[in-house]
């Protein structure tokens, strides 16, 4: 029972990251591109799948042999990672594009014009 | 891509040099730009705009010297594309009609732009310099990136040019209101021609000469194999 809780609620969460990458593509948000729907629909998509067909980590464990365990700490720890980065690169995009932002509307608001007379000083 | 012809023919050899404004971007450019400043007013063009994009040496200084332009300043370094961007910003405000990307290293005669002009003249929105006609000169690594690049723009784009990464360009007033790069430095040269396909402007390649100077060839910051590699990973990211 408790597994099925759980299984549940990942796939909502899953859900919820999916269609939020969706919405955001739609709405052709600042930072929403074609690459970061596929990187994170493969993602959410695979979380889901998983949440409803738990038994497709055994198939995946003995075709790479892995042990059951370490497999889902591993896929457990690469979404975790994943989420870190994507959000990660998200801010270091905003805070780019303010930096220049800033940079430029102070260049224009300071800019000069040097008459030729100045250079022959 | 179907032009719009917006200027008689007659007005082909008599565009309003006073609408004409010429941005450089200019980097690390101490021992060139008041060389191309003043070829660029011996060729009649008055309105020129200078943005320094943070350059450590003597750049703004040596473009002061030089006088007869607009000057401007980015207090950190942002990039190739951000400092076109300001540029072209600068040239709006001051009321330009046709806008000419140009670069400081000297790599570019000024004797080339009146042909570009001509083309906008004839109503192409924008014009785009290429040194692939007659590449003598042009060193041969230069040669391959550059193909590549055209083949990279023309898969991710569906636009193919000679040049994808020639800095000399003429836009149109229309094309400067329209193309809104995002990317402040290498990709810009190709996000151009993504804008271009998007907004369906019209587009034609002139042939230009280049000068590979002493300077030009060893400056610290070149579109290198692993730059070029960077460019085309964050072109495929911003798709």
């Amino acid at each position: 029972m408790l597994n099925i809780i759980l299984r549940t609620i990942i796939g909502l969460i899953a859900l919820s990251f999916l269609s939020s990458s969706i919405s955001r593509f739609l709405r052709r948000a600042h930072t929403a591109t074609w690459f970061k729907l596929m990187a994170s629909a493969i993602i959410w998509i695979s979380v889901l799948v998983l949440s409803i067909f738990p038994s497709v980590t055994h198939e995946i464990n003995r075709i790479f042999g892995f042990g059951e365990n370490l497999n889902t700490l591993i896929f457990l720890g690469f979404v975790i990672v994943f989420i870190i980065v994507f959000k990660l690169l998200s801010i270091i995009e905003r805070t780019e594009r303010t930096v220049t932002d800033l940079v430029r509307k102070d260049a224009l608001r300071n800019m000069i014009k040097v008459s030729h007379e100045k250079s022959k000083r | 891509m179907k032009k719009t012809n917006k200027y008689s023919i007659t007005q082909m050899g008599a565009v309003n040099r006073k609408k004409v404004f010429v941005v450089i971007p200019a980097y690390l450019e101490q021992p060139s730009i008041r060389q191309v400043i003043d070829e660029l007013h011996r060729e009649g063009y008055e309105n020129i705009i200078v943005v320094d994009d943070g350059s450590p040496d003597n750049t703004y200084a040596e473009a002061h010297n030089a006088g007869g332009i607009y000057l401007l300043q980015h207090m950190v370094n942002r990039g190739k594309g951000a400092a076109m961007r300001t540029g072209f910003e600068a040239a709006k405000k001051l009321g330009a009609e046709i806008a000419v990307a140009f670069d400081g290293d000297g790599q570019h005669d000024a004797r080339d732009i009146q042909n570009l002009i001509k083309k906008i003249a004839e109503g192409y929105d924008v014009v785009l310099g290429t040194r692939m006609k007659d590449s003598r000169g042009m060193p041969f690594v230069k040669q391959v990136a550059n193909i590549i690049g055209n083949m990279v723009t023309w898969m991710l784009f569906g636009i193919l040019v000679s040049d994808s990464q020639s800095g000399l360009r003429v836009f149109s007033r229309k094309a400067l209101d329209l193309i809104d790069t995002k990317g402040d430095r290498y990709t810009y040269e190709t996000e151009v021609l993504k804008e271009i396909a998007r907004n369906k402007l019209s587009v034609c390649e002139v042939p230009i000469r280049v000068i590979y100077t002493k300077h030009s060839q060893s400056k610290a910051v070149r579109q290198g194999f692993v730059t070029g590699l960077k460019t085309l990973v964050r072109l495929i990211i911003s798709i």
